[in-house]
């Protein structure tokens, strides 16, 4: 009886040290071999994945240049409140002389 | 004897919250002057000041936790809140814009034809570059968790392997969106529907390159020894900011670019 209970706060008290040893760490302790599985997961799952994602855009490029769509001066497009505060006002930031029409039309048509 | 007999930290006075608040005042009155007086002097002020308050701040706080000690288990513990509260109030910035791109997409009015996407806006696939986007940032989760584990461990070199792949990957998603910014046949000023897909995004790519640079920031830090494999709270917080940045890009994904199409 009294080898149990002494045995029970041996145990308790196994279980406190480890806290009083390291009483200025502040960080979590991560268990061993779990930074195994990440590497093998970052190797074997998620750069193959973004390696079959880059080949798949690589092939849906290839099915050709789709003809951008006609011009339609719609009103609910290409608003132009206020100029943009640089170049002639007129241009978005990203714009693309192939592809973004200004409110006027294409400008290389 | 003059040592503290608590361990908190009492923080030394600093200039930098007022350079701060400064270069927050210079920024937004610069912003007001650079789009309705086309001068652009006070916001290159603002943006000057707001980077050296950046970083020598953060140069501070190295060299407070990192080289003086002061960062002990309680400091840390209210570090962790900080940090936690700061993404808590980024989860409601990013709210509100998905809050206006749903309240226009859901009833789309007479305006753009009264469906979604409007009259004459062509979307972008979400089955070619979006998923590819949601591939790399979904890896780069996996690679920086591999790192935060190697760094538990003690494994340096891993670390630093595996938190470039996490930068490189970050560095690749801002290129392949950059680029699709300029393909897009549909631009910011092309009504609500340029509006809420150019707000969402780009602030998310803000995010992006914000994350990457605290990101490289944490690759020079273990690179001079900062790190100690219980005590890494810099790359933590760094770790927790990029999870943050990768799932508000899932929401993004599902609402705007597959649902929004």
């Amino acid at each position: 009886m009294a080898t149990a209970a002494a045995a029970r706060v041996a145990g308790l008290l196994g279980r406190l040290r480890p806290q009083l040893a390291r009483p200025m760490s502040s960080g979590a302790h991560g268990e061993e071999g779990s930074a195994r599985l990440w590497k093998s997961l970052t190797y074997f799952v998620a750069l193959p994945g973004v390696a079959v994602s880059m080949l798949n855009v690589f092939l849906k490029s290839r099915h050709g240049e789709h003809e951008r769509p006609e011009f339609v001066a719609y009103p609910h497009l290409r608003i132009r409140t206020k100029p943009f505060p640089w170049g002639d006002g007129n241009h978005t930031l990203f714009h693309n002389r192939h592809l973004n029409p200004l409110p006027t039309g294409y400008e290389d048509e | 004897m003059t040592h503290q007999t608590h361990a908190y930290h009492m923080v030394n006075p600093s200039p930098w919250p007022l350079t701060g608040a400064l270069s927050a005042l210079l920024l937004t009155s610069g912003l007001v002057m650079w789009f309705h007086f086309n001068t652009s002097l006070l916001l290159l002020m603002g943006l000057t000041t707001n980077m050296l308050t950046m970083y020598q701040w953060w140069r501070d706080i190295v060299r407070e936790s990192t080289f003086q000690g002061h960062h002990t288990p309680i400091v840390q513990k209210g570090l962790r809140y900080g940090m936690i509260l700061f993404i808590v109030s980024e989860v409601f910035f990013f709210s509100g814009f998905f809050w206006a791109f749903y309240h226009s997409s859901l009833a789309p009015t007479p305006e753009l034809g009264g469906y979604w996407p409007p009259a004459g806006i062509t979307p972008l696939n979400p089955m070619e570059v979006p998923l590819l986007n949601t591939s790399v940032l979904l890896a780069s989760g996996v690679s920086i968790t591999w790192a935060h584990h190697s760094l538990m461990e003690g494994n340096r070199m891993h670390m630093m392997q595996a938190l470039l792949i996490t930068i490189l990957l970050g560095l690749y998603f801002t290129f392949l969106q950059a680029s699709e910014y300029y393909e897009t046949p549909f631009t910011i000023s092309d009504g609500v529907y340029g509006s809420t897909f150019f707000m969402a995004t780009g602030f998310h790519g803000l995010h992006v390159i914000i994350g990457s640079t605290f990101l490289i920031v944490c690759y020079l830090r273990q690179l001079n020894y900062h790190f100690t494999s219980n005590h890494h709270f810099g790359f933590e917080a760094a770790a927790w900011y990029w999870h943050f940045v990768d799932v508000v890009w899932l929401f993004l994904y599902v609402s705007i670019y597959w649902w929004g199409s």
